[in-house]
C-alpha cells in the first residue's frame, strides 16, 4: 500500500473537482492506501461545519466525516479560509487547518500526488 | 516518465497535451472530459483520441451524463474510482490535471 496526497484548488459548493477529490480519496482508502487531502482557495469552504444538505446539491460533510473516521486526513489552507471568513470556531470537527507547507510536506513523502487545479 | 493526465473538461483545443512527451501516457477522462470519449463532431471522434496514449473514462461521470459504455469510443476503457486508484499506483508515476 502507499500514500496518496491530493491537493484540491477548486471552486465552491457543487464543484465537480471537489466531488472528484473526495470520491477518489474514498476509493484509495478502500484499497488500503493512506490519503491526505488538502484544500485551498474556494475549496476551503469544505471545512465549514453545519452546511445544509439539499437533495440536488453536492453535500460533502457527511461523506467526509465518514472518511475521516476511516483515516482520511483533510486539511484546509488556514490563510485561504480566514481570507474568506471561515474561522476556527466555524470549522468541521476533525478538519485540520495549516499553512501551505503542510501540503508540501505531505506531497514530499507521498507515493503519488494529484494536484487538482482551480476552476 | 509514466504520466497520467486527468482531463476534466471538454475543449476541442488540446495544446497542453501536445507539449507533453512522457515515455508512457495515460489519459483519464473525468467530469465533462468524458465527452471526449463519446462526442462526434461532423462524424469525427475527438482529436484527443488521436494521441498515442492509453485512454480511460470514469464510469460514474459517464452515467451522470446519461452515457453508457455503448456510447464510448472503442479506444477508451471505462473504469471506476477503484480502477483509477490502481492505475495511479501501479501504472503511472506522475499525474497532471487539465
Amino acid at each position: 500500500m502507499g500514500k496518496l496526497t491530493i491537493g484540491c484548488f477548486s471552486s465552491l459548493v457543487g464543484s465537480m473537482n471537489l466531488d472528484f477529490a473526495v470520491k477518489l480519496s474514498a476509493a484509495a482508502l478502500e484499497k488500503g492506501h493512506t490519503v491526505d487531502l488538502w484544500v485551498s482557495g474556494n475549496a476551503t469552504m469544505l471545512s465549514i461545519k453545519d452546511q445544509r444538505a439539499f437533495k440536488d446539491y453536492s453535500s460533502l460533510e457527511k461523506p467526509l466525516k465518514e472518511l475521516m473516521g476511516k483515516g482520511l486526513t483533510v486539511t484546509a489552507c488556514e490563510a485561504c479560509a480566514e481570507a474568506r471568513g471561515y474561522h476556527k470556531d466555524n470549522t468541521m470537527e476533525g478538519f485540520k487547518r495549516h499553512s501551505m507547507d503542510w501540503y508540501l510536506a505531505s506531497a514530499f513523502d507521498a507515493d503519488r500526488v494529484l494536484h487538482i487545479g482551480g476552476e | 516518465m509514466k504520466l497520467a493526465v486527468f482531463v476534466s473538461d471538454y475543449r476541442n483545443t488540446v495544446e497542453t497535451l501536445e507539449r507533453l512527451k512522457p515515455e508512457k501516457l495515460g489519459i483519464i477522462l473525468v467530469g465533462n472530459g468524458v465527452y471526449h470519449a463519446t462526442v462526434k463532431e461532423k462524424g469525427n471522434a475527438s482529436p484527443l483520441l488521436e494521441k498515442s496514449a492509453d485512454f480511460y473514462a470514469l464510469s460514474e461521470d459517464l452515467e451522470t451524463r446519461g452515457l453508457s459504455s455503448s456510447h464510448v469510443n472503442s479506444k477508451v476503457k471505462v473504469v471506476n474510482y477503484g480502477d483509477v486508484v490502481d492505475l495511479l499506483f501501479n501504472n503511472y508515476e506522475k499525474t497532471a490535471w487539465l
